[in-house]
């Protein structure tokens, strides 16, 4: 294990036990793509129900192989994977989309669809999963009450603010009212004044229930919320803390 | 269920009025690939037909000796015409033989200096199959009625007339021909498999966003992909639509005068042919069209 280079060096792993029920349980996964290196080496993670985790790291570190294994794009090398019951490994191809459905997701670069409205753009998430009409007509306006764009219904994401396409793309991701939601870099692209706001809406999610975690570079973010913070390094868990910081010098 | 035939109807309909360049190209593409295909499969009913025109003019010819019994000809003709390979049978009388002769030559003035009629009667056989003709001569020489009837008995080989001369080369070159058909048939079709689905492919690049979304939220594999091979058939089959109407429209235009011009050849294309033609081409519009679909969509929906 490579230490760490900051003041937390001699705690390392200090997070409590979890003791609920689990959401993601990882036992010995590595991921190695066409290289020797491991992208993610030897990973072993418990993430109860209802938690908020924030997952740092420098570029390259893992974290992205590490969402995009939560969401079975990827298959672990080795190792085993549980994410909301479901063995991953042993999953079916054609049973991922219901994975995904349990699964909401929110990136860097919102990946809404420039021709359709706010609503439009929540409501197609429903749609593809089969969702009736009557449904839609009552979810979509709620979920973007709570997001704070009820005003906004009828705009096109090119007459939003980068702050207010990062809620659309909140809403799509929570309007079916999934379990865990993952986050890659949600405040990415946004000002910390805005990127605050967006922290405050996933924060106020994870009080519906909903396990929240947050792959993120947002030195100020982690230290301001307090929350478990996982730090990823060349594939590894480096540190595992509750109520953590960021705890890299960029 | 019924949510979902609503989805698709809106959504194919939206996509074609966002896309519609895109579907424009992929129309056209499946137009002119198909304009081709039929063009070539047309010009290879007409080439067959003429091919079989010709084929259809080898026959055997048996000549009879003057005086030859009545009751002998009649059974050795009965007798023909029973045999399965055989077609028809016409008896040409001397004077009918003289006819055709003096009609075939180009100056009937010579034909009249003759003393008498020295030409044969003859038995015209047609066959099934003009290619057994060899056999056929074959079989014909051993029967006996032929024997005793044949112009020359004492050479019978002389009484019998089929084009030995050239039917083996005639028949190499129309196998060479039909070959070179089926050739270049099977080449357009490859051809046109590749242009059009690769014309889908572009067409779906331009919507990998859109498809990346719908995989995210959990949209299954089959939801995703009805909607493009909906849109892939639909274009087939306004493509295949066109590409009939212009052969029609060729057909009516150009093989009446086609056919004038070339009067020594037995030029025809049925409406029967016409139409089993339109049929191949919608079926592998389709075909094509849903194959070109599932093909360039398969690297977008991997899981």
């Amino acid at each position: 294990m490579i230490p760490m280079p900051d003041q937390q060096a001699p705690d390392q792993v200090i997070s409590a036990p979890r003791t609920g029920p689990l959401m993601i349980n990882m036992r010995g996964v590595s991921k190695f793509y066409v290289s020797e290196k491991a992208a993610l080496a030897d990973c072993d993670l418990e993430i109860g129900s209802g938690e908020f985790v924030f997952i740092v790291g420098h570029s390259g570190s893992g974290k992205s192989t590490f969402i995009r294994l939560l969401l079975r794009e990827l298959l672990p090398t080795k190792g085993q994977i549980i994410v909301a019951g479901q063995d991953l490994v042993k999953l079916k191809n054609w049973k991922v989309p219901y994975l995904r459905r349990n699964i909401g997701c929110v990136f860097q670069d919102f990946k809404l669809l420039p021709n359709k409205t706010a609503f439009e753009n929540v409501a197609f998430a429903l749609e593809v999963i089969g969702k009736s009409r009557h449904v839609i007509r009552t979810q979509v306006p709620e979920v973007l009450r709570l997001v704070g764009l009820e005003e906004k219904i009828d705009s096109y994401p090119d007459e939003l603010s980068g702050g207010e396409q990062q809620r659309v793309s909140i809403a799509r991701a929570f309007v079916n009212r999934p379990p865990l939601l993952l986050c890659d870099e949600p405040t990415g692209n946004l000002d910390p004044q805005t990127s605050l706001g967006i922290m405050k809406l996933l924060e106020r999610i994870n009080k519906t229930g909903t396990t929240v975690l947050v792959a993120t570079h947002d030195r100020d973010m982690v230290d301001n919320m307090r929350r478990r913070v996982i730090a990823l390094e060349g594939g590894r868990v480096v540190r595992d803390q509750d109520r953590g910081v960021y705890g890299y010098v960029d | 269920m019924s949510i979902n035939v609503g989805y698709f109807a809106r959504e194919s309909w939206q996509n074609f009025q966002r896309n519609w360049v895109m579907s424009l190209g992929a129309v056209i593409t499946i137009y002119l690939s198909l304009l081709l295909v039929g063009v070539f499969l047309i010009t290879g009913v007409v080439v067959n037909g003429i091919v079989k025109g010709v084929e259809n003019k080898v026959t055997v010819q048996i000549f009879l000796k003057d005086g030859a019994a009545t009751e002998d000809v009649d059974a050795l003709q009965r007798q023909l015409d029973s045999d399965p390979q055989v077609e028809t049978v016409d008896y040409t009388s001397k004077a009918e033989a003289l006819e055709k002769f003096k009609k075939n030559m180009g100056t009937p003035e010579i034909v009249d200096q003759l003393e008498g009629n020295p030409l044969p009667a003859s038995l015209d056989l047609a066959l099934k199959d003009p290619r057994q003709v060899r056999v056929m001569a074959a079989k014909i020489m051993k029967n006996e009625l032929f024997l005793k009837v044949a112009d020359r008995p004492d050479d019978p080989a002389r009484s019998l007339r089929y084009g030995q001369e050239i039917v083996d080369r005639l028949f190499a070159f129309t196998r060479v021909i039909r070959l070179i058909e089926v050739v270049f048939i099977v080449m357009l079709a490859v051809v046109s498999l590749i242009f059009i689905s690769n014309t889908i492919r572009l067409a779906i690049f331009a919507r990998r966003k859109e498809i990346g979304i719908m995989r995210l939220v959990g949209a299954s594999n089959w939801f995703i992909r009805t909607p493009f091979l909906l849109e892939g058939v639909i274009q087939a089959l306004i493509g295949a639509g066109l590409a009939i109407l212009s052969l029609a429209a060729m057909r009516a235009v150009i093989m009446p005068r086609l056919a004038e011009t070339l009067k020594f050849l037995s030029l025809s294309l049925s409406g029967g042919a016409m139409a089993q033609i339109s049929i191949a081409l919608v079926v592998s519009g389709i075909f094509i069209g849903l194959l070109g679909s599932l093909f360039a969509m398969r690297r977008f929906l991997k899981v």
